[in-house]
């Protein structure tokens, strides 16, 4: 390993090493894994519960993957995109109303339990689609599961479901949890959300509040040899300046979802024995969004949401805000989705001049002031570089002559003035991609959608050819059919401009040259983790 | 000597009149030396000091230009300094005056409200306040008012006290002067110099505690400050420490120089009563 490292080393220095780590083939990583030691990583929130199977999250995933496992996760070759977990084949129906799944022989629960099909019944049931902040959606129309034996759960629907959907859905919405522990008193509340027993490759061990989170090692696991680490902590350090410093001091061996700052990649890269790897997140693209009210009078006209799309410059948003980390955005679906992306939709290029006539046109004409109007601007929180794009957004704003006045919230007064409230005129989200436009990304535009549903469509935007595609597609049962309307979805959101995407993004990791098996997966950080290995 | 010519004498005195004044002058000067919007884009990103003359404090990461902003920032850590201060005292100053003149059931209320208002710390309640009101120029000021007004009060009532007992005051009342008129046209002009002494002290925790608010996303987002800058400078402090460094020195400096003229006039005022 060693001689390797030092020429990879001197080949790939600084960020071109980056670009390499993404290019380089899985094979060119393998070796022989050692077995034990720990773990330690940054931490930057505490969730407090951390029921994968209520609360679908990264934050929850995050810690509680390793724990509790899904039926499957996603895969950089396995066949659509998907490797078996607790199931190992999976089948829908071609009328739609059922999916087969076949589970995995000879798994236990931490406490010693067979996982059988009654937990998945259980857990799709009971929690998923009614508690589970994406499953509501997904599985509205599961009517039932039926489990002819141990080893079978057969998802029956009351409607047509398209059975792409539930796949594409599988990483991410389908923890499973024990029902034998859950079964008793009121899910919500059960000890179990806050020390998660699953089948995953670790056990839950402790959570000091403010300190850290301890894994440790599940000698029952169903992998072979798995998992390598004895233990992981997750240490807590909410300063993002202080993961950088942490890693230099080898107090933690990893710090993922971008913890260490962008800003600081370029110095972090050149440390002797870290590496910086910007591969893994696939699964979990973040997409740089304003979101618009449209009960604005001015925000309402087309020409007045154009020429705000022709005022951003997405390449220098990019480039500054996300320095390169991120690419330019063109509609609702990021570039780097494989199945439904498509370019062929209306572009707006970083034109003043043009965005300046459409206000003209608009008839929003520049006072003596060289105002034309005044907006409340609120910047989500929950990033640097949302609250930073929001400053560039009023730079923006201003030089058409919008007067953007920033409104900063934290994050509950801002998901309530945006979501509940709908005080806003423009907003900054960071919605995230899920894998299928029905998953979180339809809600976005979708008119109908209660106040107070966070990340929704909560600007009053209502274009009934627009739901009508949303349902028809939700419909669907032929993946090609399908994924052909929601490229015509991407094009009529393009052109009517419900809310503008400007630039897609997702995570870094940097860790120590000594762990192994890292960012093998599109969701490698929100995986369970049963191959990751340190070298001693 | 003239009080003046004696307040310049001592060096603190000379020096901090002389920080307050480049800090003054930049506030007024902002607009003419950087017109326009302090926070436009003006360069390329993270453009280190001294090496572009057009914007010899580089930029932060959006391509601002520092100096402009610095400027800029100058008037929101003076204006909120300054018009805390004033509220301050103002509140305090009527507040004491009214305990102390009317003494009994009115002292002991004003005065409970004036503890319990002390016994919380001033940043805590500044916090707590912005973040339930949202943070807007006026706010700040209201905040970091609510919590310094307890200090002058208490120095107005200890002079009303012992002024009540003069005979002037005895005069008004019988001539027949309203006792709020007395309070407030007799009493508070001559209880006032001690209170305005620590006006100084006011104004540099003001202009500490805006850029505390500011630091922590609680200060108007859209308006330049000191604060604020820091905080963005933040997340860049290893690769750009500049951005954190030149608005800490401004506003250090700032602080010394209110602190270091109020000392003066002090000092000025405490010789000349020794005098007479």
């Amino acid at each position: 390993m060693s001689g390797f490292t030092i020429s990879r080393r001197k080949l790939l220095a600084g960020s071109a090493m980056l670009l390499a780590s993404a290019a380089m083939p899985i094979s060119g990583w393998t070796q022989t894994p050692k077995k034990g030691g720990r773990l330690v990583l940054a931490a930057d929130s505490e969730p407090r519960n951390l029921n994968p199977a209520i609360v679908a999250s990264n934050g929850v995933f995050f810690i509680s993957s390793k724990i509790v496992e899904t039926l499957a996760e996603a895969s950089y070759e396995g066949k659509d995109g998907l490797a078996p977990r607790l199931a190992l084949s999976w089948e829908g129906a071609a009328d739609g109303l059922s999916v087969t799944f076949k589970l995995r022989v000879g798994v236990k629960w931490h406490d010693g339990q067979p996982f059988t099909s009654a937990d998945v019944a259980f857990s799709a049931l009971q929690i998923w689609k009614p508690l589970q902040n994406l499953g509501r959606t997904v599985f509205k129309d599961l009517a039932a599961v039926e489990t002819p034996d141990s080893l079978t759960a057969v998802f029956k629907f009351a409607k047509p479901t398209p059975f792409q959907l539930i796949r594409n859905a599988l990483p991410a919405l389908s923890s499973v949890v024990p029902k034998h522990i859950y079964e008793i008193g009121k899910i919500e509340d059960n000890p179990a959300n806050n020390a998660p027993i699953g089948t995953g490759p670790f056990k839950f061990g402790e959570y000091k509040p403010g300190q850290y989170y301890r894994l440790t090692k599940n000698n029952d696991y169903w992998g072979k040899d798995e998992p390598y680490l004895d233990e992981i902590i997750y240490q807590v350090l909410p300063d993002r300046t202080s993961a950088a410093s942490a890693l230099e001091a080898e107090e933690i061996q990893l710090a993922a979802f971008s913890a260490v700052p962008l800003a600081d990649l370029d110095r972090i890269s050149k440390v002797p024995g870290l590496k910086v790897i910007s591969k893994g997140y696939e699964g979990l693209t973040y997409q740089l969004v304003v979101e618009i009210n449209h009960r604005r009078k001015e925000l309402a006209d087309l020409k007045v949401r154009q020429a705000i799309a022709h005022a951003i410059d997405k390449d220098f948003v990019v480039k500054t805000v996300f320095l390169g980390y991120a690419a330019t955005a063109t509609g609702p679906v990021p570039k780097n989705d494989p199945q439904f992306y498509t370019a062929d939709v209306p572009n707006y290029a970083f034109d003043v001049a043009k965005a300046n006539a459409l206000l003209d046109e608009a008839g929003y004409k520049k006072g003596p002031d060289g105002k034309r109007f005044t907006l409340r601007l609120l910047p989500a929180p929950y990033f640097n570089e949302t609250k930073q794009f929001g400053d560039y957004l009023r730079q923006a704003l201003a030089a058409i002559g919008i007067d953007a006045q920033l409104v900063n919230n934290d994050s509950a007064a801002h998901i309530k003035a945006v979501y509940t409230d709908h005080a806003f005129d423009l907003a900054v989200g960071p919605p995230v991609f899920r894998g299928d436009p029905a998953i979180s990304t339809t809600i976005l535009v979708q008119s109908g959608i209660p106040s107070g549903v966070p990340f929704s469509n909560q600007g009053g935007y209502k274009n009934d050819a627009l739901d009508a595609l949303i349902a028809k597609a939700s419909e669907t049962l032929d993946s090609a059919a399908r994924t052909d309307l929601y490229k015509e979805f991407q094009k009529q959101v393009a052109a009517d401009l419900p809310l503008i995407n400007v630039a897609e993004w997702s995570f870094i990791s940097v860790a120590r040259e000594t762990v192994g098996n890292i960012a093998n997966n599109p969701r490698w950080a929100v995986s369970n983790w049963a191959d990751t290995y340190l070298e001693s | 000597m003239s009080p003046l010519r004696r307040f310049l004498r001592t060096p603190e005195a000379l020096a901090g009149t002389l920080l307050l004044a480049a800090l003054i002058a930049m506030a007024l000067s902002a607009s003419l030396i950087f017109p326009g919007d302090p926070q436009a884009i003006a360069g390329p990103p993270l453009l280190p000091p001294f090496h572009d003359w057009s914007l010899p404090l580089g930029t932060d990461r959006l391509g601002r230009n520092v100096l402009a902003e610095l400027f800029h920032g100058a008037r929101a850590s003076l204006a909120v300094g300054l018009a805390a201060a004033a509220a301050a005292l103002a509140i305090g100053s009527f507040v004491g005056t009214l305990a102390g003149f009317a003494g009994g059931l009115v002292d002991e209320v004003l005065m409970r409200i004036t503890d319990a208002f002390q016994t919380v710390p001033s940043f805590l309640l500044a916090l707590a306040f912005v973040s339930v009101v949202g943070p807007s120029l006026g706010v700040v000021v209201a905040a970091i008012a609510l919590g310094t007004w307890t200090g002058p009060a208490r120095v107005a009532r200890a002079e009303v006290l012992s002024i009540r007992e003069r005979d002037f005051v005895a005069g008004a009342r019988v001539i027949g002067m309203h006792p709020l008129e007395i309070a407030f046209r007799e009493v508070l002009p001559n209880a006032l110099p001690p209170v305005l002494a620590m006006s100084s002290v006011i104004v540099a925790a003001a202009i500490l505690t805006e850029a505390a608010l500011s630091f922590l996303g609680l200060g108007d987002p859209n308006r330049v400050t000191w604060g604020g800058m820091i905080a963005e400078g933040r997340a860049v402090l290893r690769t750009a420490p500049f951005l954190s460094i030149v608005p800490g020195i401004a506003l250090m400096l700032t602080v010394l120089g209110v602190y270091l003229a109020g000392e003066g006039i002090v000092e000025t005022t405490a010789t000349r009563r020794g005098l007479s």
